[in-house]
């Protein structure tokens, strides 16, 4: 073989299709990346028409062609914008975005492992995502326009292709995307699992996981267990579609003509896809979790507060997300008693939440905080997750969640709980890890500008939604134009826009800082945090296998930090003690009690 | 990855070694998991048809004895298989042959019985699709139907162990594989007398 084809191979099988973790990691956050600011600039567009609806603006027209005709946004499109937004953020972005790149990069680093279970599967796992995300953009393109139903997709918008003009190419490639995409993350979930169970070094027993693997783990097994159900909700409405079964559809009129479809029900959808939606908000949300967890400990430089509780409040959150998926339900007709208990079940998940806020609040108190943009957005993750959470308690009780139900108040409540506590954690993960990934480092003032703008703008995004939601107003209209009753919301409306649209060039700092730092930033040093973890233990330089030599044996928990003697002097001289330092003699490891 | 395991590890031996332990460390796991994870999936669709059913209108439809025939098959091609990891464990390597051919002959034939089940129920005006059909016909074709998609995967993965049978690849070091097939084919054989039992007493 000439050096030239090898060089050529070389390259296929080092950037394209490798099976290092830390190679596949990077592939999932650049193309989460990617495909968030594509959902990020979708927002951007129908903010404009919300804040000033029916005015032109020209110069998107260069952009948008026909979608935004005289500059004015065509009504279809708008909703064919939201739908994808929604869809392109929730799983793209917070599920295989997050998920992918930190598992990736982490499960193997952190427990001491030379990769994943399988390296093959993985690569799977990743190309999977990959053509879902093509199939999902070039549905924007097909007749029609790409799926308009909302992303939860209810029938019969989303089972009768001659509904809307997004029901038909659009629907079709939006099913086949999303169930390449429950194939991806199926097979990406079994891995992480077998991975942490079966791979993890000497010494490293599950009381001395880092918390984000306790996360990545639980968020993996919710996985598991949930995509499936999703998988055979889109197969009964492919075959509904398609073959003319009636598993969604009763006797139905269209365009004054009745249909064949007799019987089904568009509720078992319903049942089917928010026994998948409501874990999924915690697929989003736990790895996010765990991140803060990690990153808060490690730069308050105190041991985290509770360990064995932060596990057990997850778990808690974890099996309860399966019995809650009724309370996205209360108006279908639902039998009251029934809406009772699943209002119970979800003002549960109220306890783990607050146990976990409150021992993060307990970890920052009096430390030692080194603040630093991933410090910061920790810390606005605990912001977001108690504002947001309040707010469930709203929507999760049957009797206030009635008077809002499918209002701005619940897209200000799940933008600020899940959206923005989960993309909050991936940027602190990403600013946290940005050594381990890219062996370089980013500028620390590029990212608290970044912080500061992105929090403010959101929260003058989000929090404004909730009143727009007392006042009645519903979710996915094009305009409140015609309604006397909202025509007071309209300032509302535009100082919402205003915030969105910095909140987006805030975002571009992030996207000039990332580029430039992973080419040009300064070197890494190994451990920049000064943090205990096994991944701060590998050189900064990638190579397939992790550690030169042994995998280094692990002997107490990742936490010791500003551990101190009877005299008060630091233990081993550092105010952090690495996992690998044996125990001394009398010294309790801290993850035991 | 294996030029860098190399330069860590001493030897292309201990390479090997490494391989091998991780296959024999992961392999089972990653096939619970998968199980736990089809076990959803028809969790989903025979809750969807409790569902349905709470809706009213579901008619009893009179299931084929064909069915009932399968389900001796697929349990018989279970034991068959059990004896033919047996064998190989006591290096009794012709009987293990013959039992994994025996097997998927079995395998093979349950299929056609399925078959032989949705031809009768065509012919008796139950139809998978269309303006005729109804819910709970849809619903029994499409979880036989499903079930046989997971089946034809078993199939596979058992002529692949038939194959290395044959030409005597199996020890008692190397049997992982086998005993992966193994639990696959077992989880497809409850998969059905569930569904059966499910079918029979829910829709029928």
């Amino acid at each position: 073989m000439s050096t030239h084809q090898h060089h050529t191979k070389d390259f296929l099988f080092t950037y394209v299709f490798s099976t290092d973790h830390k190679m596949i990691s990077k592939q999932f956050l650049i193309t989460g990346f990617l495909m968030g600011f594509i959902g990020l600039i979708m927002s951007t567009l129908f903010r404009l028409q919300l804040g000033w609806p029916g005015e032109s603006f020209e110069i998107v027209e260069l952009l948008m062609g026909s979608w935004q005709e005289n500059g004015v946004m065509n009504p279809d499109k708008y909703l064919a914008l939201v739908t994808m937004h929604g869809t392109i953020m929730v799983f793209f972005l917070l599920t295989a975005g997050l998920s992918g790149t930190f598992s990736n990069l982490l499960i193997p680093l952190q427990i001491g492992a030379r990769d994943m279970a399988s390296g093959f599967l993985n690569m799977l796992s990743y190309w999977f995502f990959f053509v879902s995300s093509v199939i999902m953009l070039i549905s924007l393109f097909v007749e029609g326009g790409s799926a308009s139903a909302g992303w939860t997709i209810y029938p019969p918008l989303s089972a009768l292709p001659q509904a809307i003009p997004g029901s038909g190419a659009g629907m079709t490639l939006w099913l086949i995307a999303m169930s390449i995409f429950i194939v991806s993350s199926l097979i990406g979930s079994l891995n992480y699992i077998v991975t942490i169970f079966n791979l993890r070094t000497k010494g490293m027993s599950m009381t001395r996981l880092p918390l984000t693997i306790w996360a990545f783990l639980l968020t993996a097994v919710l996985g598991v267990l949930s995509f499936p159900v999703l998988l055979s909700a889109a197969l009964l409405l492919v075959f509904d579609r398609s073959f003319g079964t009636s598993f969604y559809l009763s006797d139905i009129y269209i365009g004054g003509q009745v249909l064949d479809h007799t019987g089904g029900s568009p509720i078992l959808f319903e049942h089917l896809f928010w026994f998948l939606g409501h874990p999924e908000v915690y697929i989003v949300l736990l790895p996010a979790l765990g991140i803060t967890s990690e990153i808060i400990s490690t730069m308050s430089r105190k041991p985290i507060f509770g360990y064995r509780a932060m596990i057990g409040s997850m778990m808690a959150i974890a099996f309860l997300s399966f019995i809650v998926w009724g309370h996205h339900m209360f108006l279908t007709g639902m039998n009251p008693f029934l809406g009772s208990v699943f209002t119970f079940t979800t003002l549960l998940i109220a306890i783990p939440s607050a146990v976990k806020v409150f021992n993060y609040l307990t970890t920052l108190w009096k430390g030692n905080i080194v603040f630093t943009p991933a410090t910061l957005f920790s810390v606005g993750l605990v912001s977001t997750f108690i504002s947001g959470g309040v707010t469930g308690l709203v929507l999760g009780n049957s009797a206030l969640d009635i008077n809002v139900h499918d209002t701005y108040f619940v897209i200000g409540h799940f933008h600020i709980v899940m959206g923005l506590s989960a993309i909050f954690g991936m940027f602190a993960g990403v600013y946290h890890w940005f050594p381990k990934l890219f062996g370089r480092m980013m500028n620390n003032n590029l990212g608290n500008l970044h912080f500061w703008f992105t929090i403010v703008c959101s929260y003058g995004v989000f929090f404004p939604m909730h009143f727009l939601g007392f006042a009645g107003v519903p979710r996915r209209y094009y305009t409140f134009s015609e309604f006397p009753m909202f025509e007071e919301m309209i300032s509302i409306n535009e100082f919402i826009s205003i915030f969105a649209i910095i909140a987006m060039l805030a975002q571009l700092v992030f996207f000039f800082n990332f580029v430039y730092s992973a080419l040009r930033g300064p070197k890494a040093p190994m451990n920049p945090w000064r943090a205990n973890s096994l991944e701060w233990t590998t050189p900064v330089e990638h190579f397939h296998g992790n550690w030169y030599g042994e995998i280094p044996t692990v002997y107490r928990w990742p936490y010791d930090y500003s551990k101190v003697d009877s005299n008060g002097d630091y233990l081993y001289g550092e105010d952090f003690i690495p996992q690998t330092t044996p125990l001394g003699k009398n010294e309790k490891d801290g993850g035991e009690h | 990855m294996e030029e860098n395991i190399k330069q860590m590890t001493t030897s292309a031996e201990e390479n090997i070694n490494y391989k091998e332990e991780l296959k024999r460390k992961t392999s089972k796991p990653l096939i619970w998991i998968g199980i736990v994870s089809i076990i959803m999936f028809f969790g989903g669709l025979t809750s969807a048809v409790i569902v349905s059913q709470g809706g009213g209108s579901f008619l009893a439809i009179e299931m084929p004895f064909a069915f009932t025939i399968s389900t001796f098959i697929i349990v018989l091609s279970s034991l068959t298989f059990q004896f033919g990891l047996i064998s190989v464990k006591k290096g009794n390597f012709s009987t293990a042959k013959l039992s994994i051919t025996l097997t998927l002959v079995l395998g093979l034939s349950f299929i056609i019985t399925q078959y032989m089940g949705w031809t009768v129920l065509h012919d008796n005006g139950y139809y998978a699709a269309g303006k005729d059909s109804t819910q709970e016909s849809s619903f029994l074709y499409l979880l036989t139907g499903l079930h046989v998609v997971h089946l034809i995967g078993g199939l596979f993965s058992l002529l692949f162990v038939l194959v290395k049978t044959m030409k005597n690849k199996y020890s008692l070091e190397t049997i992982t594989g086998m005993q992966v097939s193994i639990t696959y084919w077992h989880f497809l054989g409850a998969l059905w007398v569930y569904l059966f039992l499910f079918l029979r007493f829910i829709i029928a």
